[in-house]
């Protein structure tokens, strides 16, 4: 019994720990006035919540969220379509299918870090700098999640299968109506997985955004704290707009998120 | 006939995603490779420049071996992070009350945009404003107020700190299914053979978490190599060199000074140490690489 008591205790405390930057920050988010005053107060002083309209006016939120909208849907599309033919592919017999593994492999061992010179040449070259298209291509396949839709096809019985191509179904209508219909966690993993990545996505459009109009969310973040330094409440405000409503679906579906984000963790 | 109609099916289901993999996977690697022995910008056509750009390098850039060793450090820092991050999936691992609702609180930090993670951080290390100068202040164990960010010394312990925060449950969380993967009869046979509970974790549970401990480290590796969104916002490299990684200098290199084949050695650089420290991973941890997929 003095045992559970001991573990509790030490859980509490990396609870608070762990917490302490979430309150701090709601808690600046939500302060009026000075900001820098010293001693800070542990509670919120007069909680107002004028910090929320401000963003609106400081800076052009809804065309940030707006691209980053657009952006993490071309790439969900493009993941679940290309990963899922991909994957499908790999299950079936052809010459030269270790090779293609062996390949894919292999790419996964490339950090997207290790090439932003080169894919930056090559999509200024594609004429693509500055636009949605470019923002979204290196996103828009995943080898993690092609082995992910290659796993949950494989657990699709042989005789499934073999019934289809006797009734005379093509592959593409195999994919359809049979293998993605039994693949739900497989599609569920991809989607969040792939919006994810594009939406914290920070390094790429970085580079490749020239206006503010193509900007994400993640850079209008960054801009906000170099251009107005923290001097406003705002700037927590604006964090917060932007982490609350991930942070609301991770709550609501906890179990199938952090098994998919484990499954995923290699980031292909 | 047939076998034919499906090949080409299957030729047409690959070829978008190899396409995408070839154009910004393979091609960049070579790229890199071919960039980085030649003189070369936007406005000048390419020369070549045999080792000059790896002789600067090597020879001549401090801050490269600057940011060599912040790398390093920065991965040092990892095996910290894991080992503490194993000590949390022992205490949550058991039909401890509210274990689930522990989990979500550690775990709650890793899907974070990494970016406003830096914004959070950046403001808890405040002088004025921050959470942690006032609390060691309160506790008495400093007197002055610290410019964490902005000192030599503290700079990158800080952002360090701010990393674990954000990969601490992610790392608890692996190490937790590698856990529930042990059978427990293994347990019952040692408590049998009357093994005290140090010598069951010794020789059954880290030996079974072996793959698990490799993931996390594979992990904890590219994450250092690509710390880039942290540091960029809290201190940008700063003080002086003092924060720089390798992918903070590389984008500073390429994007800021418009170096792109000095930038381009020094990926080439990142790359190799990269995978060196990979196959070191795997051979500490006893091979199983496999266990990544």
């Amino acid at each position: 019994m003095r045992k559970l008591w001991w573990r509790h205790a030490a859980l509490i405390v990396i609870s608070i720990i762990m917490l302490a930057p979430f309150y701090w920050l709601l808690k600046t988010a939500i302060t009026s006035e000075n900001i820098y005053e010293y001693p800070p107060h542990l509670l919120p002083v007069r909680p107002q919540l004028f910090n929320f309209v401000d963003v609106w006016y400081l800076i052009p939120f809804p065309r940030y969220l707006f691209n980053s909208i657009v952006v993490s849907l071309i790439a969900v599309a493009g993941n679940l379509v290309l990963n899922a033919m991909a994957g499908f592919a790999l299950t079936l017999p052809f010459v030269g299918r270790r090779s293609v593994i062996v390949l894919l492999l292999s790419c996964t061992l490339i950090p997207f870090q290790a090439t932003i010179i080169p894919a930056y040449l090559i999509t200024a070259h594609l004429g693509l700098l500055d636009s949605y298209l470019g923002l979204a291509l290196p996103l828009l396949s995943t080898i993690v999640c092609i082995f992910i839709f290659k796993a949950s096809f494989d657990a699709v019985p042989r005789s499934l299968i073999d019934a289809a191509r006797i009734d005379g179904l093509g592959e593409m209508r195999i994919l359809l109506r049979v293998m993605l219909p039994l693949s739900t966690p497989a599609i569920a993993t991809n989607i969040v997985l792939s919006f994810i990545w594009s939406w914290n996505n920070f390094l790429w459009p970085l580079i490749i955004t020239r206006s503010q109009d193509m900007q994400t969310l993640p850079l209008g973040l960054a801009r906000f704290l170099s251009y107005m330094e923290d001097t406003t409440g705002a700037l927590y405000a604006f964090v917060v707009m932007v982490l609350a409503p991930g942070l609301l679906v991770f709550l609501m579906a906890q179990s199938a998120f952090m098994r998919g984000l484990t499954t995923g963790a290699t980031k292909g | 006939m047939r076998s034919r109609r499906r090949a080409t099916v299957i030729a047409c289901f690959l070829a978008p995603s190899l396409l995408i993999f070839i154009v910004y996977r393979i091609l960049p690697l070579v790229w890199n490779v071919v960039l980085s022995f030649e003189y070369w910008s936007p406005l000048h056509p390419a020369t070549w420049a045999g080792l000059d750009n790896y002789q600067e390098m090597l020879q001549d850039d401090d801050v490269f071996w600057l940011a060599l060793w912040n790398t390093l450090i920065f991965l040092g820092s990892q095996p910290v992070a894991i080992a503490l991050a194993l000590g949390i999936a022992l205490l949550v691992n058991s039909d401890l009350k509210g274990a689930s609702v522990y989990r979500t609180i550690v775990f709650l930090s890793y899907p974070l945009m990494t970016v406003a993670v830096a914004i959070i951080w950046h403001w808890m290390y405040n002088e004025r404003g921050g959470l942690i100068n006032y609390a060691l202040r309160q506790l008495g164990i400093i007197h002055q107020p610290i410019a964490f960010l902005d000192s030599f010394a503290w700079a990158l312990p800080s952002i360090i700190i701010a990393n674990t925060w954000q990969v601490l449950g992610f790392f608890m969380i692996v190490l937790l299914s590698g856990l529930q993967n042990i059978p427990p009869h293994l347990y019952e046979a040692a408590r049998v053979d009357g093994a005290p509970a140090w010598a069951r974790f010794f020789r059954i549970t880290l030996p079974m978490l072996r793959p698990s401990v490799f993931l996390c480290l594979v992990i904890g590796m590219l994450n250092s190599f690509s710390a880039f969104d942290l540091i960029y916002v809290m201190t940008n490299g700063g003080p002086g060199h003092a924060t720089e990684l390798l992918i903070t200098y590389i984008y500073k290199q390429g994007f800021v000074s418009t170096r792109f084949d000095y930038a381009a050695a020094l990926t080439v650089a990142q790359f190799a140490i990269l995978l060196l420290l990979t196959w070191i991973a795997h051979r500490a941890v006893g091979g199983n690489a496999g266990a990544i997929e």
